[in-house]
């Protein structure tokens, strides 16, 4: 059984280069990636050698791997087939070589591997002596198992919840903090890190607590046995395996439970509302009621918008705190791009539910009534999050009138994102696809230019736009505050709303000459 | 003689190389409940897709109660309710939602939208289910919701690809009944379906398609001509003559 579930996810992952050269490529990327993050790893581990706050930072490393293994399962619940014990239950399997199995499976591939190697860093970093290296041996390994014993615990736990709607939009959700915390990672903790605001000392309160976790038993017992007291890192290692037995204990269970009852029933509440918003609004109301219903219900409508919130923030961090005007300006100025370019393939992103819509559009009028619709949806939700973003960024860097300056950027900005989403959506649509593990789907192969084309293209028109608003902004600088602020506000709406106008009005004149094309392009989408 | 409700002049569809519908010509009458049956590929979903305005032909011409498709969408549209065979929905609204979001996007008032929804969704035993998400809705839910959507406008012709794909036996009867009434008002129906039994029962006029041609058109007893239409449609489309040879191992005898 152990040969034939890891043979599987050879077979599975090996699969990559038979779908698409895109998948071919990300596999090799992957591979790359697990690599890199082994040797550095190690090399991160190997590198507190002789530090004191070494412990500290080994027992949040192997924290923090741990959390990888409870939390990326999870989100990659539909990707691994091994991870779903529905797909083994149709098959007369005994329970103990079926967990030995799955155990094994999780621990083959590259990531796994990567991993392994990489807290192994710690026989160079913590460990001393032929007793402590023996001893980190064995914590590496128990840590590993214990992350896949816990890993699989959780996924069989939450299956029949995992292959539901609720939790498959609960799992999706799950990327915004994991992109939130990759940014984080990216672009602030290296800054705080250059600046001394971020030492090994920073880590002391943490460990207090991560010690008597499993991750911390482990990382102890390896300091412990190279610090002289081998007895009690043993004694680490021998609860750490206890742990470990008793949570293996308790998954088998809930395996031998899972298999014999596989639901796929979603066991759906209800919605409270019976009717859609905007009653009296015509198609313009229909479209509205429908896109705000998405706005809420659809997890990759949060998303995106969250991922504007991420990508705003990170991309105007670093000019903010050395210059407040520019890095506000920056961050209304990337909010209203964003806005445009996660909604500037409005066809493809709706998908084969746009057939629904295009057996009844019939013409320019309802072409415009349908980018009015959903612009309005996207405004309302844009401009308030922009305010209040702008406003909390301007508090922070204590200069809360340029951020309403800002604001006026923003609402000019986000009229010219609008413009271009539904000229794009015209002109560039493009089918998507679902990403394993990924709810932000991408382009099917063949479109991908299309995306970046999109993307660049509203980068450069809103900034083209944006000119007069800059100009206006610099120019008023003589003003009185009160009177200049309210002007530049009262006029970057106006104007805003004009260029979201006139964006309507030439996309839906080109997109009712093509309603056949983009419902076809539409319904090739696979969401 | 009755108008013609469709009327499919020389319809031709080619993708890259496969040349899917070659020349189709089609003239049914208003108020019939016609069925477009062939086997998987032979053109039924595209002939369907370029009738309802949703696939550009490269040559022919459809008329729809007298208005040609391609040259006044407008008013083409307005005249007819498509279910597809992959029943494309907004899977987040609700059942209810969805029906009066169709008939808002047809301009019916949302008063009146939300009267004829629930009245749809009652007619299709879905009112229990109306406020659930038609994303935990199963096949046979969808489609129901699909076809309460094609018809909250009232439309004057009626195209349905394989609707009762998916639906238990009491929906389809309720399906068929409501059809039927439909139909019987004056309103025309045309689907395509594999099951020809169903067919047999409810349409007055069947065409059979292979290989994007249509090779025998009429009523449904000149199709048959004294056979089932089952037989008919296999004597006309042809079997794959393959006995399982080479499958000696299955069986019960076998071991």
């Amino acid at each position: 059984m152990v040969g034939l579930l890891v043979r599987l996810k050879i077979r599975l992952l090996l699969n990559a280069f038979k779908v698409s050269t895109q998948t071919a490529v990300s596999f090799v990327f992957s591979s790359v990636a697990a690599a890199a993050v082994a040797l550095g790893g190690f090399a991160g581990l190997a590198v507190l050698r002789g530090q004191t706050e070494a412990v500290d930072v080994t027992t949040v490393v192997f924290a923090a791997s741990a959390v990888g293994w409870l939390v990326l399962p999870l989100v990659l619940f539909g990707l691994d087939s091994t991870l779903d014990p529905s797909t083994l239950a149709l098959f007369p399997l005994r329970i103990r070589p079926l967990a030995l199995g799955l155990i094994a499976a999780s621990a083959t591939g590259a990531w796994p591997l990567a991993n392994v190697v990489g807290l192994l860093g710690v026989t160079v970093g913590l460990a001393v002596g032929v007793l402590g290296v023996l001893i980190a041996v064995v914590a590496v390994v128990l840590q590993v198992l214990f992350c896949i014993v816990l890993s699989r615990f959780v996924t069989t736990t939450l299956a029949g919840l995992l292959r539901s709607r609720r939790g498959k939009d609960f799992a999706a959700l799950l990327i915004l903090p994991i992109f939130a915390l990759y940014e984080v990672f990216v672009q602030v903790v290296p800054r705080l890190t250059a600046e001394g605001k971020i030492t090994e000392k920073s880590l002391d309160g943490a460990d207090a607590w991560l010690r008597w976790t499993p991750p911390g038993l482990a990382a102890h017992a390896v300091f412990d046995a190279s610090t002289g007291h081998p007895l009690t890192g043993l004694l680490r290692l021998l609860l750490l395996a206890a742990i470990v037995v008793v949570l293996g204990g308790l998954w088998i269970k809930q395996l031998a439970h899972a298999l014999v009852t596989v639901d796929s029933t979603t066991h759906a509440a209800a919605v409270n509302s019976a009717s859609l918003r905007f009653g009296n609004r015509g198609l313009t109301g229909a479209v509205a009621a429908r896109t705000w219903v998405y706005q809420r219900r659809e997890p990759r409508s949060l998303i995106l918008w969250g991922m504007v919130v991420v990508l705003a923030l990170a991309t105007s961090f670093e000019t903010l705190r050395t210059d407040y005007a520019f890095g506000l300006f920056s961050a209304a100025f990337f909010l209203s791009v964003f806005a445009g370019v996660f909604h500037g393939n409005l066809f493809g992103m709706t998908g084969s539910a746009f057939g629904f819509d295009a057996v009844a559009l019939d013409g320019r009028t309802a072409m415009r009534a349908y980018f009015a619709g959903s612009n309005l949806v996207i405004a309302a939700i844009a401009a308030p999050l922009s305010a209040v973003l702008l406003s909390a960024l301007a508090v922070y860097a204590r200069h809360p009138a340029t951020g309403l300056l800002a604001l006026s950027i923003n609402l000019a900005g986000l009229g010219a994102g609008m413009a271009f989403s539904n000229l794009f959506s015209a002109v560039l649509a493009y089918p998507v696809q679902k990403r394993p593990g990924n709810p932000t789907p991408k382009p099917v192969e063949g479109y991908s230019m299309h995306a970046v084309g999109i993307g660049c293209g509203s980068l450069v028109g809103t900034t083209l736009l944006l000119i007069p608003m800059i100009i206006a902004v610099v120019a008023t600088g003589h003003v009185v505050a009160a009177l200049r602020i309210t002007a530049l506000l009262v006029g970057g709406a106006a104007y805003g709303l004009l260029i979201a106008i006139a964006g309507v009005r030439i996309s839906a004149r080109i997109a009712a000459k093509r309603i056949p094309e983009l419902a076809q392009i539409a319904m090739q989408s696979r969401l | 003689m009755r108008a013609v409700a469709i009327s499919v002049q020389g319809l031709w569809k080619r993708f890259g190389t496969k040349q899917a519908v070659a020349g189709i010509d089609l003239a049914i009458e208003a108020g019939s409940f016609a069925g477009l049956v062939g086997p998987n590929g032979a053109g039924k979903t595209t002939s369907l897709s370029m009738m309802t305005g949703l696939l550009r032909p490269d040559f022919g011409r459809i008329l729809i109660n007298g208005v040609d498709v391609w040259a006044d969408p407008v008013g083409a549209k307005a005249l007819i309710g498509v279910v597809p065979a992959e029943v494309r929905l907004f899977e987040r609204l609700s059942g209810a939602e969805l029906l009066e979001y169709a008939g808002r996007l047809r301009g019916i008032p949302a008063i009146e939208a939300r009267r004829r929804a629930a009245q749809l969704l009652d007619v299709l035993d879905l009112a229990p289910d109306a406020r659930r998400l038609v994303a935990d809705y199963s096949t046979g839910m969808r489609k129901k919701a699909a076809l309460g959507s094609a018809l909250i406008h009232n439309p004057a012709v009626l195209f349905l690809d394989e609707p009762l794909e998916g639906v238990d036996p009491v929906s389809a009867e309720a399906i068929r009944r409501l059809l039927t009434r439909f139909v019987g008002s004056g309103s025309t129906v045309l689907f395509s379906s594999h099951v020809m039994e169903l067919v047999e029962q409810v349409c007055d006029r069947v065409s059979i398609i292979d290989q994007g041609r249509i090779i025998a058109s009429g009523t449904t007893d000149e199709v048959r001509n004294g056979r089932t239409l089952h037989q008919a449609f296999i004597d006309l489309v042809g079997v794959r003559a393959h006995d399982g040879e080479g499958l000696s191992w299955l069986g019960s005898s076998s071991v």
